[in-house]
């Protein structure tokens, strides 16, 4: 309790109040750029923290982190494109909702979810970073590849209208994440002998392509004449999040959070892959889940809950353990080193009160995101309201720019708009592209997971069945399946009738 | 020339000549030297064979069980507006990829100055603030991203 105090009185210093501000409204602009992330932010601002005080320091680039993942689910609202990996799942009602004309709504419940996962992210870390390490220590690769199989059934639900063809674009990400140098035995695999391909495609750039040029595709045949929509000023904040629709969400938000914690805390996972599962959650356990992917506001309150929920989690594996548990977490673990702070079990003896100061800074980072974004919401909303030509324009240059920026590389520009076609045709001929990023998220984890666990088993199968954990999650996965198999040809003979 | 198709038929010809063709390349653009059954090859196998088995499936959804459309080739069909409506289509594919060609050899500013200029004409714009914004935010993000985060664009 003595160390909690000396915390606290650490961080009641008016600079790291006003700090805070500043990193998270560069963080909600860096993560709302497709392209760039938090992690980017986070190396960028490093330098600007040398003359700060430790706790100053790590609380600016911590917003940096926090207001990054937020802020990647205002694009994924608006345009459709993420503006991280994490606001992945963000999209898939988000977009709807904003089709609908309910983009303030979707954009205030993300901020909502976001803020209430963060909050629960940062109380785990505060109170129960011991024990939550404790229990990510018990995943082995065979704990990763079942992990990676139960976040790979989403596909059964997301294929509503075929699972032909939510297969096959699982199997296009599949082959799209093996492209490069694998990472176990060094061969290269598809690059054809280009040097460019060898480190792989990268995550962003697929999605840039994947979601923001294929939408962009998919209007060429926009009509200004006929298809612009005029909207009135006044009508967009109209549509504010009712009370029954904040109690209905109030069940996906915490278990979201909840999830969020337990896959953030356990590293080489993050806040993709939280919200993926979350998303599949909320779905499975509602009432309606043919409303989800329409613009269901719980399918947004689940996956921002749960990417902003392993927010904090990714510190706890960094602060207990010395062990990062994504690259944001990576870089801050090199930012806390530099302000003389070694992650690891001995940082909370040699420098309780300040690491305390940085976990209660974290909620109340938290707590400013949400009265920074409650503010700008309104501005964000009103995004919709220009005409959709110079849109295409000025999102075309924002995915051209960060597209090269991620590796300084033309041949990420190529990659965004030879994906960008291959995606528009998937979708005229009514695929779905989450099984594709699915593959493309999931399939490194499964693959280099299920090599290194029948390394360790001596190539028997059997190390995934014999391990409890890893048993849990493929049963949870087959259950999914099934579930999924059933509601869907419900709701197939339901439509038939 | 009568055709009878539906989305499935189309999308599982393309993805099992795709599967097949790259499922030949394998050998040639995986040489491991594992002597282990779980290999660098394993993945892109698996992924492949998926994508060809499921294409296949597709393919007899598409023959037997979907609902298929019926299109006549002849002079009327090339001037019809759902022709015309694709070919727009391929328009901007190819506008995109005009653009990748100028972004290598004349660099971000140019390349994304002449695609917002033929977007705009290719929707039409007239309103001369329709074309100030977004080239005014070519000029502002090629700054913020060499001034303010280091990036050279091109």
């Amino acid at each position: 309790m003595e160390i909690f105090l000396d915390g606290l009185q650490v961080l009641m210093q008016w600079q790291n109040f006003l700090i805070i501000p500043v990193g998270l409204a560069l963080g909600i602009v860096v993560g709302a750029i497709p392209g760039l992330t938090s992690d980017l932010g986070i190396i960028l601002c490093i330098p600007l923290t040398y003359g700060m005080d430790p706790t100053m320091a790590i609380l600016m680039l911590l917003a940096i982190y926090c207001g990054g993942t937020y802020g990647g689910s205002i694009t994924a609202i608006l345009i459709n494109t993420p503006g991280t990996s994490a606001n992945a799942a963000t999209l898939f009602d988000g977009y709807p909702m904003t089709k609908n004309g309910l983009a303030y709504k979707a954009l205030s419940m993300a901020l909502f979810a976001s803020t209430v996962g963060g909050l629960i992210s940062g109380f785990a870390l505060l109170f129960l970073a011991p024990q939550i390490a404790k229990v990510t220590l018990l995943f082995g690769p065979a704990e990763y590849f079942s992990l990676a199989v139960f976040g790979l059934s989403i596909i059964a639900g997301v294929s509503n209208n075929s699972i032909f063809k939510g297969l096959i674009g699982a199997s296009i990400g599949i082959f799209i994440s093996t492209i490069g140098m694998d990472s176990i035995s060094g061969t290269t695999r598809f690059t054809f002998g280009n040097i460019n391909l060898m480190s792989g495609i990268n995550l962003i750039i697929a999605l840039i392509g994947l979601f923001a040029i294929s939408e962009i595709m998919m209007k060429s045949q926009y009509n200004p004449k006929t298809d612009q929509k005029t909207i009135s000023s006044s009508s967009i904040t109209k549509c504010k999040i009712t009370k029954d629709e904040y109690k209905r969400c109030a069940k996906p938000i915490g278990i979201g959070s909840l999830i969020g914690c337990i896959i953030g805390a356990t590293p080489g996972t993050g806040g993709g892959l939280a919200a993926f599962i979350s998303y599949n959650q909320a779905k499975q356990s509602s009432k309606h889940p043919e409303t989800f992917g329409k613009g269901e506001i719980e399918g947004v309150a689940a996956s921002e809950s749960a990417n902003n929920g392993a927010c904090g989690a990714t510190m706890i594996p960094m602060l207990t353990l010395g062990v990062p548990g994504d690259g944001a977490t990576a870089i801050l673990m090199g930012a806390f080193m530099i302000h003389g702070m070694v992650p690891g079990p001995l940082l909370f003896r040699d420098q309780g009160n300040i690491l305390y100061a940085i976990m209660i800074g974290f909620i109340i980072i938290n707590i400013f995101m949400y009265l920074i974004g409650s503010v700008f919401t309104k501005f964000y909303a009103h995004i919709t309201r220009i005409p959709y030509e110079i849109l295409a324009c000025v999102v075309l240059t924002f995915c051209t720019a960060g597209a090269y920026s991620t590796s300084n590389s033309i041949y990420d520009v190529y990659i965004i708009i030879i994906v960008g076609i291959i995606a528009y045709f998937l979708r005229r001929m009514d695929f779905q592209l989450v099984p594709v990023l699915l593959g493309i998220v999931l399939g490194p984890l499964a693959e280099t997971n299920f090599r290194r666990a029948l390394i360790l088993s001596d190539g028997s199968l059997n190390i995934f069945i014999t391990r409890p954990i890893s048993l849990a999650f493929i049963v949870i996965a087959v259950a999914s399946i099934v579930l999924f198999s059933i509601r869907n040809k419900k709701a197939n003979s339901r439509v038939h009738n | 020339m009568k055709i009878k198709y539906n989305n499935n038929i189309i999308s599982g010809i393309v993805f099992l000549t795709v599967s097949v063709i790259l499922f030949i390349l394998i050998p040639s653009q995986i040489q491991t030297m594992e002597t282990s059954s779980i290999n660098a090859q394993t993945m892109p196998t698996v992924a492949i064979i998926g994508m060809l088995l499921f294409s296949i499936g597709l393919l007899f959804q598409g023959i037997f069980t979907s609902e298929k459309k019926q299109v006549i080739i002849n002079k009327q069909f090339f001037k019809s507006e759902s022709f015309r409506k694709e070919m727009k289509s391929v328009l901007y594919a190819i506008m995109l990829l005009v653009y990748i060609v100028l972004f290598t050899y004349a660099g971000f500013l140019v390349a994304n100055t002449l695609l917002v200029i033929s977007i705009l004409l290719y929707y039409g714009a007239r309103k001369w603030y329709y074309y100030a914004i977004p080239l005014s935010m070519v000029v502002v993000v090629y700054y913020i991203f060499k001034v303010l985060l280091y990036v050279s664009l091109p």
